[in-house]
């Protein structure tokens, strides 16, 4: 039987019908088109997350690469550690966060932002600065793979957030907005047959 | 978009790290000293307290110039929960291997989450 | 002459520092070293020497510990040999050590350039350039004090007084003043030896002339674009060795590292270490010979702190001793490292001693 499930409280007039039949074609268009931009969505997801993966495991080698240059330093040179971290004062390594539009959502992207010059010219000056300058050069690398790797993470997490609520309202409109407009739609022509009838006999 | 102002002025990169890791992330420059003599790094050896770890953690999330806060991942394990409860995409949090403990993508929580998404 | 009275003295301890040197690590030990899987292997195989069981305390073996660990043997064998030196000799041991002193006193300058409190840093410092004032540099909490304190209590008062002002710990950078410093005690310790006569003198100039050498010539390449200026450049060179002064006067004005070599062409021993590598003929680029350089530097040093334990009756089987176990050392972490981070393609670029 019609009507027995949830509906608008409307009154059963041919007016409201239109409405109805309006809202109904407008929820089937709108749900389309958000199932389009899910499905979008989802491809750039899997593809980020892919690549995520990829960028992890790359992090790993090239961070390897990154300490083992500074096992060089170390040998060379002996522990400079302190005199670094008491020398650092202005970044010269910094990042920029630019944006990309994927079906209207607005990913971050980093992108290396790096100023000539250094706290940490003389470092090494009198043994091991070529070492030292090496390293600078394999950790500026390292740097690179990781503001890659911080931009996909970031789109991960944004695009995450940003297909969960898709999918959320996706399922509303399938599951809850349609169903209640068909419904209602059925229990406004049912009344409607039904006045109808009583208009006949009278 | 209201994001979108705070994300651009993010341009620092903060690290909790043990000494080799920070001393080259330095040596490359990522290394800033604020107005107010914060640093925007934190030496992590074995003496080192939990609860300091903690503090620096939520000091750098919280931070508005952070865009990109590294961590060593046997230093993340020391505070694993508060990592794990993290979810802001800003500051993008990552975990780095470190010179004595090799990468273990199992104990990630990013790459935990990839696992989950593509087992299900 | 001097072998009739120089074992009343020094007998004793020349026999003592050559029985140290037997204890140095050979090729046989270095290849089963090698071949370790893990650092707990490396410490099986290394109680096998005469490092024997310094690790056995270790609970947990990091690349840190097993230099610290090996460091502290030198220093205790070095110190033994301090305590039963007598005039010259033990000023001589002195010198060797000002250069860590140096370095440690450089250290506690930075930190109190920056405020920080000095004391974490004394466990820092180099055990061998720990001198009695010391701990009272940590008391100092600006760099007047600090000036003053290192000028009046430590040995290398002379090296900052005749230097630097001051004012100029406030302003240069941290490694000009490094180099100054190592500068003037390079040469007293040159002007030192030299007084104590033949053979001793012959034996440690040349080791301390390339000494002198190799950081003129690196200062030189590390120095090009840097803020460094030719000017402040040629006051760190050290004003004695096979390069100076033609040399030197030189390398203040090289522009890249062509030059340098150019300069080092008129040195025949020097020659060979900007040859582009004899086995493979593939191009290093700037970075990459300038890096081998450090290698062949070393290797060179090596090879003269060997000599210098071919001659009996001098003071420089000590110093010779004392650089050779720390680059034992240095090799050691190397393999060490290579080890924990696995890079086993690399593990053979120590450098042998014997």
């Amino acid at each position: 039987m019609s009507g027995t499930g949830p509906r608008e409280n409307v009154f059963a007039t041919r007016m409201a019908l239109t409405n109805m039949k309006l809202r109904l074609k407008g929820a089937e268009t709108g749900h389309s088109l958000l199932a389009k931009k899910r499905d979008a969505l989802t491809t750039r997801f899997r593809a980020i997350l892919r690549k995520v993966d990829e960028a992890k495991r790359k992090m790993g080698r090239v961070m390897q690469l990154a300490s083992f240059s500074m096992a060089e330093v170390t040998y060379t040179t002996g522990d400079i550690s302190y005199l670094v971290q008491e020398q650092a004062k202005l970044a010269t390594f910094r990042v920029k966060a630019t944006q990309e539009n994927v079906s209207g959502v607005l990913l971050p992207a980093f992108e290396v932002d790096r100023t000539p010059g250094s706290d940490f010219n003389l470092t090494g000056l009198g043994r091991g600065g070529q070492q030292v300058q090496r390293a600078k050069e394999v950790y500026a690398k390292a740097l690179e793979t990781l503001v890659e790797l911080a931009s996909l993470q970031t789109a991960f997490t944004i695009l995450d957030e940003v297909i969960r609520a898709t999918n959320r309202r996706v399922n509303a409109i399938e599951h809850v907005i349609i169903p209640r407009l068909d419904n209602t739609i059925k229990y406004i022509i049912s009344e409607l047959d039904e006045m109808d009838r009583e208009e006949f006999f009278r | 978009m209201a994001s979108h102002t705070s994300f651009k002025d993010r341009n620092l990169i903060a690290v909790i790290g043990d000494e080799d890791s920070i001393t080259g992330l330095l040596l490359a420059g990522i290394g800033h000293i604020n107005e107010q003599q914060k640093k925007n790094f934190l030496v992590v050896d074995s003496k080192t307290q939990v609860s300091t770890i903690e503090a620096a953690f939520q000091e750098f999330t919280e931070r508005k110039d952070v865009a990109i806060l590294l961590i060593n991942q046997h230093i993340a394990e020391k505070i694993r929960p508060t990592v794990d409860r993290y979810q802001q995409a800003f500051p993008t949090l990552l975990e780095i291997p470190s010179k004595d403990h090799p990468y273990d993508p199992a104990k990630d929580s990013v790459l935990k989450r990839v696992q989950k998404l593509f087992g299900e | 002459m001097e072998g009739l009275f120089f074992n009343v003295n020094n007998g004793f301890l020349e026999g003592i520092v050559r029985g140290y040197k037997a204890g140095i690590l050979t090729q046989n030990h270095y290849a089963s070293l090698t071949q370790c899987e893990t650092l707990e292997d490396l410490k099986t195989q290394l109680s096998a020497t005469d490092y024997g069981n310094f690790l056995a305390n270790e609970a947990s073996l990091t690349t840190t510990i097993i230099s610290d660990r090996a460091t502290q043997l030198l220093v205790d064998q070095f110190n033994f040999l301090r305590s039963n030196a007598v005039e010259p000799l033990s000023k001589f041991l002195d010198y060797i050590t000002y250069s860590y002193m140096i370095d440690n006193v450089v250290l506690l300058i930075t930190g109190t350039l920056h405020e920080r409190d000095t004391h974490e840093l004394l466990e820092r410092c180099h055990p061998l350039g720990v001198f009695e004032s010391m701990p009272a540099l940590c008391v100092a909490t600006n760099v007047e004090e600090l000036y003053q304190s290192v000028l009046v209590e430590t040995p290398l008062a002379p090296y900052f007084r005749n230097c630097l002002s001051a004012a100029d710990l406030d302003d240069l950078n941290i490694e000009i003043i490094r180099n100054t410093i190592y500068k003037a005690y390079l040469e007293d310790f040159y002007d030192f030896v030299g007084a104590l006569g033949s053979p001793t003198s012959d034996v440690m100039r040349t080791i301390l002339a390339f000494e002198a050498d190799r950081r003129t010539i690196n200062i030189s390449i590390n120095s090009f674009g840097t803020e460094l200026t030719k000017e402040q450049r040629a006051k760190l060179f050290p004003a004695i060795g096979r390069l100076f002064p033609d040399g030197n006067n030189a390398l203040a004005k090289a522009d890249d590292i062509e030059q340098v070599r150019l300069v080092c062409e008129n040195i025949p021993e020097y020659r060979s270490f900007f040859d582009n590598s004899p086995g493979g003929s593939q191009d290093l680029g700037e970075l990459g010979i300038a890096a081998q350089l450090e290698d062949r530097f070393f290797r060179t040093e090596v090879r003269l702190n060997k000599e210098a334990f071919l001659q009996q009756f001098q003071y420089g089987v000590f110093y010779s001793y004392v650089k050779l176990k720390e680059q034992e050392i240095r090799n050691l972490t190397w393999i060490a490292e290579c080890i924990a981070q696995d890079a086993r393609d690399r593990i053979h670029d120590y450098i042998p001693i014997f």
